[in-house]
């Protein structure tokens, strides 16, 4: 019944946004982690994933009118075009990796899996008490230092490895417990 | 392996594998090998100001479309609108239409006139289109991060000359800086003169023939070695020898009030009103279009102060920008529950339809 909840209540999102644009950042809000997942995961930099990922909300705010409901929920088709971006992307940097860009196989097997886990780790990653989700942000987004984060938090180093420390339990444990 | 040796272990392993130098590392310990696990994956995080940045962005866009236009239920029911007009009147009371119909007309009459005033009075006037971003990033390497202790103002500048500032009265002390002041004009026929000010608050200094630092006793003028503009021996367009457009020491302009940075603790500041900025004749008439951005200290009143052109764009449009910046409000930063100055980045957008 949930699920069937779920899927109802983001028809009826995705037919407000239709309807009324500024509806959108809902849609945003709750695939943000989903698309840039799909797409940090193929480009590995930082930079990039960051312009592919505003590339594809932009097209998908632009094209939302076209949105047909076919009962295939709305991050498959955002993960689509950001597919088909990264494959133009590559195309126009000569790149020689390939991406399939048939509509029916947009996505390899597998990859969904790999994306959902890792989008609910970025979604835990925010509910971290703020000390912890500091660690964590320093420590893996700006690859600072244990030193350079102890004296911006002013605390000692050997405390800031325990945040580390507990930050990663914390979601480990409720990254496992989701599953 | 005790609770410390594994904090150390992983630690030591997510060095290794920051540092991509041996990507075959192996921990010990099984629960360090699945937190490791956890931690390769946390390199792919997206950064939180884009997150938000990008919804700003988007926002932006939805509100240059216009909404679906929506059929009002109203149009299939104009028969029961005005039922003490149509209708049939309600117990003993008759209908007057004749008053009802006048009424109607009267107000027609005077919504036309405010329609028709306001349309003349707003006639040729391209909106400015304003796209509003506010990013928190460090802006020189010369200002200090946050600290425990209260923050102090002041203000530093030069003219990279060879002997330090000489004596005089600093400029007038304003609420915004348009120039910064000098001791040695090198213009001195400028297209559009500006008085120099600095941003501070009014205070009592001692008076003098010349322009200059009032702590120095050098006599011969100099604007002194500092730079960016000012006087005295440090940067920011003030007068001293420390940062920013203010007066003595400290940084970020004004006395005894200086400013944060997001993060540490502390949050930045939340836009809730910002009228878009008008457009300068001369820049309209050129059809000039581009963007401003403007560095300022929102303080613990909502409001931009210390409002600085980080990147001007001229004819007139850095001037609009300050006046549309100073009337915005926002909601402060905080540090600890308590508001705070935050200086924060303001790119301010002009585009002509």
């Amino acid at each position: 019944m949930s699920a069937i909840a779920n899927v109802a209540d983001e028809r009826l999102l995705i037919e407000a946004a239709q309807q009324d644009p500024s509806r959108f950042a809902e849609l945003y809000e709750q695939n943000f982690h989903r698309v840039y997942a799909f797409v940090a995961r193929r480009v590995h930099d930082r930079a990039e994933a960051e312009d592919l990922t505003a590339e594809v909300f932009h097209q998908a705010l632009s094209n939302l009118k076209r949105f047909e409901w076919r009962g295939v929920p709305f991050a498959a088709w955002l993960l689509r075009i950001a597919a088909n971006t990264l494959a133009d992307r590559w195309q126009r940097a000569s790149r020689s990796q390939e991406v399939e860009t048939d509509d029916s196989q947009a996505i390899e097997p597998g990859v969904e899996d790999e994306v959902e886990r890792r989008t609910m780790l970025f979604q835990l990653v925010d509910l971290l008490p703020g000390d912890q989700r500091l660690v964590i942000l320093r420590r893996f987004v700006d690859q600072k230092s244990i030193r350079e984060i102890a004296q911006e938090m002013g605390r000692s180093e050997g405390a800031v490895k325990q945040l580390q420390f507990r930050a990663l339990q914390s979601l480990r444990t409720r990254a496992g417990s989701k599953q | 392996m005790n609770n410390l040796s594994k904090i150390e272990e992983l630690d030591q392993a997510i060095e290794v594998m920051i540092a991509g130098s041996n990507p075959h590392f192996a921990a010990q310990d099984a629960e360090v090998t699945e937190l490791l696990s956890v931690a390769s994956e946390l390199r792919q995080l997206p950064r939180p100001d884009f997150k938000t940045r990008l919804k700003t962005e988007l926002d932006w866009v939805v509100s240059e479309r216009p909404l679906s236009p929506v059929r009002s239920p109203l149009a299939e029911e104009i028969e029961d609108v005005l039922p003490s007009l149509f209708g049939k009147g309600y117990g003993t009371y008759p209908i007057q239409r004749m008053n009802f119909a006048a009424s109607a007309a009267l107000h027609a009459v005077a919504l036309s006139l405010v329609l028709a005033l306001g349309v003349l009075a707003f006639k040729d006037k391209p909106r400015a289109n304003v796209a509003v971003t506010t990013h928190f990033v460090p802006l020189s390497e010369y200002i200090p991060p946050a600290g425990t202790d209260a923050p102090h103002g002041g203000g530093g500048g030069g003219d990279a000359d060879k002997v330090n500032a000489s004596h005089g009265t600093p400029p007038r002390a304003s609420t915004e800086q348009l120039t910064p002041p000098v001791v040695v004009v090198r213009n001195s026929d400028p297209k559009l003169a500006v008085e120099p000010t600095i941003i501070a608050p009014n205070m009592q200094v001692p008076q003098s023939n010349q322009m200059g630092d009032p702590l120095s006793t050098l006599m011969n003028p100099s604007s002194g070695t500092g730079v960016r503009g000012g006087i005295g021996a440090g940067d920011g367009g003030g007068v001293g020898a420390d940062h920013g457009p203010g007066l003595g020491p400290g940084n970020g302009g004004n006395s005894g009030e200086g400013f944060y940075h997001p993060g540490s603790g502390i949050t930045g500041p939340r836009l809730i009103y910002a009228p878009d900025p008008e457009y300068s004749p001369e820049a309209r008439a050129a059809k000039y279009q581009g963007m401003v951005i403007l560095h300022a200290i929102v303080a613990p009143d909502g409001r931009a102060h210390a409002i600085q052109v980080a990147s001007s764009l001229g004819m007139g449009l850095d001037e609009k920008a300050i006046e549309a910046v100073n009337t915005w409000r926002f909601e402060p930063g905080q540090k600890d529950g308590h508001p705070v100055p935050v200086m924060i980045e303001i790119y301010v957008s002009f585009h002509l339809y």
